[in-house]
């Protein structure tokens, strides 16, 4: 489960993210949308840690991430959307760094890291170094990585980049699996139809505050516009842009 | 349910193995993709542990024989710099380190704590800011020990004094480093800035005051004693340079009596205990320091705005962009493009600056010294090495990935039009120009304080030009033949097989040059001075004034080789790339 309570976060005088209240409750596929600048990588970066709230609380599982920040982290599994790798690892050692991280038992290490490799697709090029892996290959690492665990909590941003159908395919079917068991997602995209597509809600964010909460047929009630595509919907909510978010730089 | 987190020692143990396997499969991948550059680094570094060892025997053999106190000197001056530079050169790794790195980024969203993410990363720091103190310091005290014929226990004490000694200035710098970013994240630049600019200036402050505002004329006896009596000040008792030379002389005395001997022994192992104390004490502290400003830090920093740029144009780039002709616009327009991006990139400038701003004033000081006709030639010729030298480490560093990185956004160049070959032309006339302007000053000054003669000033001048262009050539054109257009590392780009065959080739290159120039002018200077030169009939003719014309000669047409060529071959590799 995610919380954040009335999370603000300033940069400078700039508010980046104002009194964000929202709850995502287990087994919830959320999807965050809205336009450059309007602060869905400001609210990632506080949900996974980077970034601490001017003011309010952020939550993972009942931990604040500024208290109780490894306790959070054990609970969080992360696909930024630039991942990084240990150029001089090769996939295979990279997961068993990242199995050894979260204390995941010896005698299960090697059964973890089998299932994630086979899951993904990665035998080919598993004990390759990640310095000769292609964006595909890095992303879809990364993704085992973050499945690993078997977290409570999958943040994602930009998932799908660098992806081929096929694994996108595997990664939509396993998110859909891993909800229904109880895990949280909290995804923030730009591709629409990916939201509308999986998610089970979606929030809209425009200036650093929550502009839509809720589900696509929600979202048609809620904007009058006929029977028109998600993408009138989002453009009619987020179409105001003001001179200071002109000004903003592309990713707060 | 609850989830296991690591303990301390588990976190230690678990970065302690990545570390070990990434340098493990660092060493085996280099091994087996580039034989050559393996073997040109082990090569390197013996015949410069070699050189470095037979340079300090030699003056050991030399200094032994004079007063005890000489060395204690000696060591306390060394030793003190060494920790005033290890202490700035960990805090600037440590920034990079822990706040701007990606790996970092990464690891703050694990379930590690901070101390465990700084640790892994001031391992990492103490060894990049450390080895060229191991490589320096292990041949000086080795010979050291072997002059004064120091017990073996002297040897064994070595590398733990060496090493628990690098960990108190690592430990300073951490900790610096962490509480400026912490306490003023907004003036963080500033107050670095500020430090580094104090610590500059009383850097040059000492050095003045040591060797500039000397009485005595220079390297007389009264000179060295003035000097000496200077340097005492770096004997200060709560300096931990001080504890690591006492201990180290007190290590290496070999007395005949053996109750002395152990006498002195327990004393080297007193100062030993207290420096592994302090190192511990103070990589405890910045444990500490970590815990409690680490994220909160990394924090501050990622909220900060980017300064806001107002849109200007320089001088220079208006010149350069509308002066000149129609063919040449293009190209210009692109050496506009690269002056930006130099100005803006502050790593490029800043190494610039300091280590041509440091051979300028080593330059300048030259004048405090009186030297002999012969003396002033030889270190002429040894500064314009040491230019090219200098120029050519910058060539391979920015110029020669210039083309790879070009590469990783051909698509934009490659859709303007322009002329492929004009790409190189704007790389290779951005690198002569901005080479030639400082170095041809900096010969200037050189010669200027040496006194030399007006000729044998524009010799230097025109090798100076020759240098310039022959290694701005090899480096674009070795850039343009042996691209690596999946890198997006400068430095890794340079540190790759074709950056190492560029530094090479740049090498021999200065190599050729000097040695060419400096045996025709020093044989000239020799047969000048009045038959001070052998009776050979071919010395003289190479001494002649024909033999220096032909010198000079050589070393254009050289010059002129080594520029085009590698051009001609980059310009040729480049038209047929396909991205």
């Amino acid at each position: 489960m995610i919380q954040f309570e009335n999370a603000t976060r300033k940069y400078g005088k700039k508010i980046a993210v104002s009194d964000l209240e929202l709850t995502i409750p287990s087994g919830e596929l959320f999807a965050l949308l809205g336009p450059n600048g309007a602060g869905k990588t400001t609210t990632i970066k506080m949900l996974v840690g980077l970034l601490q709230p001017s003011r309010g609380v952020v939550r993972v599982c009942g931990h604040d991430l500024v208290s109780e920040t490894r306790s959070a982290h054990s609970r969080l599994g992360y696909v930024p959307d630039e991942p990084y790798l240990y150029d001089k690892l090769t996939g295979h050692e990279f997961l068993r760094f990242i199995a050894g991280m979260y204390r995941i038992p010896k005698h299960l290490t090697q059964a973890h890291v089998d299932r994630e490799i086979k899951r993904f697709e990665l035998q080919e090029f598993a004990d390759d170094l990640a310095e000769n892996y292609s964006l595909g290959m890095r992303q879809r690492l990364i993704f085992a990585a973050a499945f690993l665990h078997d977290p409570d909590v999958l943040v994602l941003d930009e998932p799908m980049v660098g992806l081929d159908p096929r694994s996108v395919r595997i990664v939509k079917d396993l998110l859909k699996e891993r909800t229904a068991e109880g895990m949280t997602v909290f995804m923030s995209t730009h591709t629409l139809a990916m939201a509308e597509e999986m998610a089970d809600r979606m929030g809209i964010m425009v200036q650093g505050k929550i502009k839509f909460l809720g589900t696509v047929s929600e979202l048609r009630q809620q904007v009058d516009v006929g029977n028109k595509s998600l993408e009138s919907l989002y453009l009619q909510l987020t179409s105001t842009p003001t001179a200071d978010q002109i000004n903003s730089p592309d990713k707060t | 349910m609850q989830r296991q987190l690591l303990e301390v020692p588990q976190e230690n143990t678990l970065t302690r193995k990545l570390r070990r396997t990434i340098a493990w499969n660092l060493v085996r991948s280099t091994i087996h993709k580039s034989h050559f550059r393996f073997g040109l680094v082990v090569a390197l570094s013996t015949i410069f542990w070699t050189a470095t060892f037979c340079l300090f025997y030699e003056s050991f053999i030399f200094i032994d024989s004079m007063h005890a106190e000489v060395m204690s000197l000696l060591f306390n001056t060394f030793f003190s710099a060494l920790m005033l530079m290890m202490i700035f050169s960990t805090g600037i790794l440590m920034y990079g380190g822990l706040y701007r790195s990606e790996e970092s980024k990464f690891l703050l969203t694990c379930p590690l704590r901070a101390e465990a993410i700084h640790t892994h990363k001031f391992i990492e720091a103490l060894w990049f800011s450390s080895w060229g103190f191991i490589l320096l310091g292990s041949p000086m005290l080795i010979s050291y020990g072997i002059v004064r014929e120091s017990p073996w226990s002297f040897f064994v004490m070595l590398l733990p004094f060496m090493v628990a000694f690098v960990f108190i200035p690592a430990s300073l710098g951490s900790m610096l480093c962490m509480l400026v970013v912490a306490g003023l994240p907004r003036l963080r630049l500033h107050a670095f800035s500020v430090l580094f600019a104090a610590a500059t200036f009383a850097a040059l402050w000492l050095a003045w005051s040591t060797f500039g505002s000397t009485q005595s004329q220079a390297l007389t006896p009264a000179w060295f004693e003035e000097t000496l009596s200077r340097l005492a000040m770096t004997e200060q008792v709560f300096l931990p340079s001080w504890w690591l030379s006492s201990g180290l002389l007190d290590a290496a005395l070999r007395n005949h009596s053996r109750e002395l001997s152990r006498q002195s022994t327990f004393e080297a192992l007193k100062f030993l205990g207290l420096i592994i104390a302090n190192a511990m004490l103070l990589s405890l502290m910045a444990s500490w320091v970590a815990r409690w400003t680490y994220r909160k830090g990394y924090s501050n920093l990622e909220a900060e705005m980017p300064c806001k740029r107002r849109r200007q144009i320089f001088w220079l780039d208006e010149l350069l962009a509308h002066g000149g002709s129609k063919y040449g616009h293009p190209i210009r327009l692109l050496l506009v493009k690269d002056l930006q991006v130099f100005r803006r990139d502050v790593t490029q400038w800043s190494q610039f600056a300091i280590f041509f701003g440091l051979l300028a004033l080593y330059f300048y000081n030259l004048q405090s010294f009186n030297y002999s006709n012969a003396y002033a030639s030889l270190i002429g010729h040894l500064n314009l090495a040491v230019v090219g030298l200098i120029l050519s480490t910058f060539t391979t560093r920015f110029v020669f990935p210039s083309i790879s990185l070009e590469g990783r956004r051909f698509w934009i160049l490659g859709l303007l039009p322009i002329h492929r070959d004009q790409i190189i032309w704007a790389k290779f006339l951005f690198s002569f120009g901005g080479g030639l302007i400082p170095c041809l000053g900096l010969i200037f000054l050189s010669d200027s304080m040496l006194g030399l003669e007006q000729k044998t000033i524009y010799v230097h001048l025109a090798c100076c030009v020759a240098l310039c262009g022959g290694l701005s050539g090899i480096a674009v054109g070795m850039g343009a033949c042996m691209p690596d257009f999946r890198e997006s590392s400068p430095a890794k780009i340079a540190a790759g097989f074709g950056g190492t065959v560029s530094l090479v080739l740049s090498a021999l290159f200065i190599l050729f040059v000097v040695i060419t120039v400096g045996l025709t002018s020093h044989l000239n200077l020799l047969r000048n001075a009045g038959g001070r030169l052998p009776d050979n009939p071919i010395l003289w003719l190479i001494g002649g004034s024909g033999g220096l014309a032909a010198s000079l000669v050589i070393i254009m047409a050289s010059g002129l080789l080594a520029t085009f060529t590698p051009l001609w071959l980059g310009i040729r590799a480049f038209r047929q790339l396909e991205p």
